[in-house]
């Protein structure tokens, strides 16, 4: 029964290969990859806007991945998108005057939030607020700067603040 | 018309009424098969022959009649009670059917693997044992393809017998085959009727084969029982439609077309002349 | 049935017999279910059906996963490109593949491949009285025969298109990385950051097994009910590739538009 039993085996080792294949592409390739197995502490930032920016959107220092968007919210008081970031614990140094800013990956990339280092002592803890942020970039605040605010190309290098760069909470 | 005593008959058939595409294979055909006899089943082409051994297994059901295989009327049997009495039928296939996916050895042991749950090596010796008895022990890894058509026919028949059944059904089992694997088939056939004593219906078309085996002949045409007897008395030739049939006549009764109900009836067995 | 059916249907029959086709394929895929506990019994048999269905269809699947995975990177990376979009390469050849191009064109070659396989198997076995000579050993041939490959194809089905878009993958990689140079990281982050396990996979792999029912379905009813002679057996291997492609494209439609 030797022909027999080989038939079970390639039949078990092609099973197992298709759902090797399954796990592979909803863990690798889907939204799950970009869940970090650490622990994570919270940290919020309130923009203005947050363009597309979805749950679970990287957050980046240098480009490199440090966390993801946990939860947004809309702030009941001063009507702003509240945000929520898990930050890896094993990055527990960042200064708590970093810079929050919501960057687009590419003309038409995804969102992301980018975290720029301050020079502060203290560091972010869970439950510390980033006090300075700058929000998504509208496209269609840009173009609007460009027709309403002239043909001056100068102007443009503020147009990064086009979304309203803002201070405090 | 049935020959026997009915106490002797495994198989009763009475009054058996088909239609097949609004043309009536059989027309109140009764006949009895004796117990631990070979009988021939013989008859001109398109008579139903197959038809009465697939009505014996169950495979079709009549419009009409009983047929009563040891004791249990087939057609009213339920799917259990099918299976059950199928499992004490060995039927041999025309083409011999065996199962293209397994070699001679699993074919022989398929009904086995299906129905009893033996150990390994009880299967392995009864497969062997009857593989041995039709002479191919030697063969048991080939693939049915690898076989002659006498050599697949040989294992069908073992295959057949493998749960030691009351009734064989042989469907043709002459045909194809050259003289050395005829005789083989012959010779198979009588064993195993006179050895383990296993009641047998041939349905076959040379008589010359039939007669070296058949204990009784049963002459089918137009639906009904024309002539029955042992081969000698059949070879004789009483009637027309044995004349026509065993003393190769090419005139007689046998229809050329489709047949007329009262031409059956005016040239039936009852010896008027054509 | 359809066999002398089919030698007497000129116009209007038409619609009938195929009616009568639906109607018969139905009742068959209820016999085919009826038949599941008994079949469980032939647990081997159902296994080795897996190896010749599934494993057997793997080198073909794979081929052409990576082949159609090369060129949809070629093609969406032009089109990207207009918009300069290409670092949306990986998430727009995911999305294709998971949604719609995996399950779909694994479920066209499967039909090919072991669909008419399964086909061919069946009639010739009823053509040459395997399946009748099963019925004589008191095996029911639905049980050992039909539900076997039914759920073989089925099983079968989900786990294909899945290697296939691992592939699909593969191949985009080659080409869009490699070769045409976007950014690794670029091309795998946004890939990630964009594609849902339920949205886009499970409801992917949802798609696959339906067509491993349709598919499977059809392959074997055409076998069983094919007419036992050489020509009703070639007919009915044809008839298993045409209906069981316009079914797929036809049932794509529908489900895409219902589920996702």
């Amino acid at each position: 029964m030797n022909p027999r039993r080989s038939f079970a085996a390639g039949t078990g080792l092609f099973i197992l290969l298709g759902f090797a294949a399954l796990a592979y592409l909803a863990t690798q390739t889907s939204s799950v990859a970009n869940f970090s197995s650490g622990p994570t502490y919270d940290v919020v930032a309130q923009f203005d806007n947050v363009g597309s920016l979805k749950d679970r959107a990287p957050v980046k220092i240098a480009g490199v991945r440090v966390g993801s968007v946990k939860s947004i919210q809309l702030d009941n008081q001063s009507m702003e998108a509240k945000v929520t970031l898990a930050i890896d614990t094993r990055y527990n140094d960042i200064p708590d005057d970093s810079f929050a800013k919501i960057m687009t990956s590419g003309l038409l990339g995804d969102q992301f939030v980018a975290l720029s280092p301050g020079g502060s002592p203290d560091v972010l803890k869970n439950g510390s607020r980033i006090i300075n942020t700058q929000s998504a970039m509208q496209l269609e605040d840009l173009i609007g700067k460009f027709l309403v605010g002239g043909s001056s190309p100068a102007k443009s290098s503020s147009t990064g603040a086009a979304g309203g760069g803002k201070n405090g909470g | 018309m049935p020959t026997d005593a009915d106490a002797d008959a495994l198989v009763e058939v009475r009054d058996l009424t088909t239609m097949l595409s609004g043309k009536a294979v059989f027309d109140g055909l009764s006949l009895d098969i004796p117990r631990g006899k070979v009988t021939a089943i013989m008859g001109p082409s398109g008579t139903g022959k197959t038809t009465l051994l697939k009505h014996i297994t169950g495979q079709m059901r009549p419009d009409r009649g009983t047929l009563r295989v040891d004791g249990q009327n087939v057609p009213t049997l339920g799917r259990e009670a099918l299976y059950a009495l199928r499992e004490r039928i060995g039927y041999l296939f025309q083409n011999s059917a065996l199962l293209t996916d397994y070699d001679v050895f699993e074919n022989v042991a398929f009904p086995l693997r299906q129905h009893a749950r033996l150990p390994e090596v009880l299967l392995r010796n009864i497969v062997l044992t009857k593989l041995q008895a039709v002479g191919l022990r030697g063969a048991a890894r080939l693939m049915p393809s690898e076989l002659s058509g006498g050599m697949a026919r040989r294992v069908a028949l073992a295959r057949a017998i493998v749960f030691d059944p009351m009734l064989i059904l042989y469907d043709e089992p002459f045909v194809g085959l050259d003289p050395i694997a005829l005789n083989q088939v012959l010779k198979l056939i009588r064993t195993l009727n006179r050895t383990l004593g296993i009641t047998s219906i041939l349905v076959a078309h040379e008589f010359a084969a039939v007669r070296q085996v058949a204990d009784g002949v049963h002459l089918i045409a137009n639906g009904r029982l024309v002539a029955s007897g042992t081969p000698e008395q059949l070879a004789r030739g009483e009637s027309d439609w044995t004349r026509q049939f065993f003393g190769g006549e090419a005139d007689g009764p046998v229809p050329f077309q489709y047949p007329a109900g009262d031409y059956a009836e005016a040239l039936g067995f009852t010896g008027a002349a054509a | 049935m359809s066999a002398d059916m089919k030698t007497k249907a000129p116009r209007g029959g038409m619609l009938v017999d195929g009616l009568a086709q639906i109607g018969a394929c139905g009742l068959f895929l209820l016999a085919l279910l009826g038949a599941i506990p008994r079949s469980l019994r032939h647990l081997r048999e159902i296994s080795r059906q897996v190896w010749f269905v599934g494993a057997m269809s793997l080198v073909i699947i794979m081929i052409s996963g990576l082949f159609v995975g090369m060129v949809l990177a070629l093609q969406l990376y032009y089109t990207l490109s207009i918009f300069g979009g290409t670092a949306a390469l990986g998430t727009v050849v995911a999305l294709s593949l998971y949604r719609e191009l995996g399950p779909v064109i694994t479920a066209l070659l499967f039909a090919g491949r072991a669909g008419t396989a399964m086909t061919a198997e069946i009639g010739l076995m009823r053509a040459t009285d395997q399946l009748a000579a099963m019925e004589m050993m008191a095996v029911d041939p639905i049980a050992f025969v039909a539900t076997p490959r039914f759920l073989a194809g089925v099983i079968a089905m989900p786990l294909l298109a899945n290697v296939f878009s691992m592939l699909g993958l593969l191949g985009a990689h080659l080409v869009g990385v490699t070769w045409l140079g976007v950014d690794n990281g670029t091309f795998w982050s946004n890939m990630t950051s964009n594609v849902d396990v339920w949205k886009d996979i499970v409801n992917g792999t949802w798609k696959a097994l339906a067509f491993g029912v349709v598919v499977s379905l059809i392959a074997v009813f055409q076998g069983y009910t094919a007419p036992p002679t050489s020509e009703g057996v070639a007919y009915a291997t044809t008839r298993t590739v045409v209906f069981a492609s316009i079914v797929i494209l036809a049932l794509d439609f529908v489900m895409t538009a219902f589920l996702m």
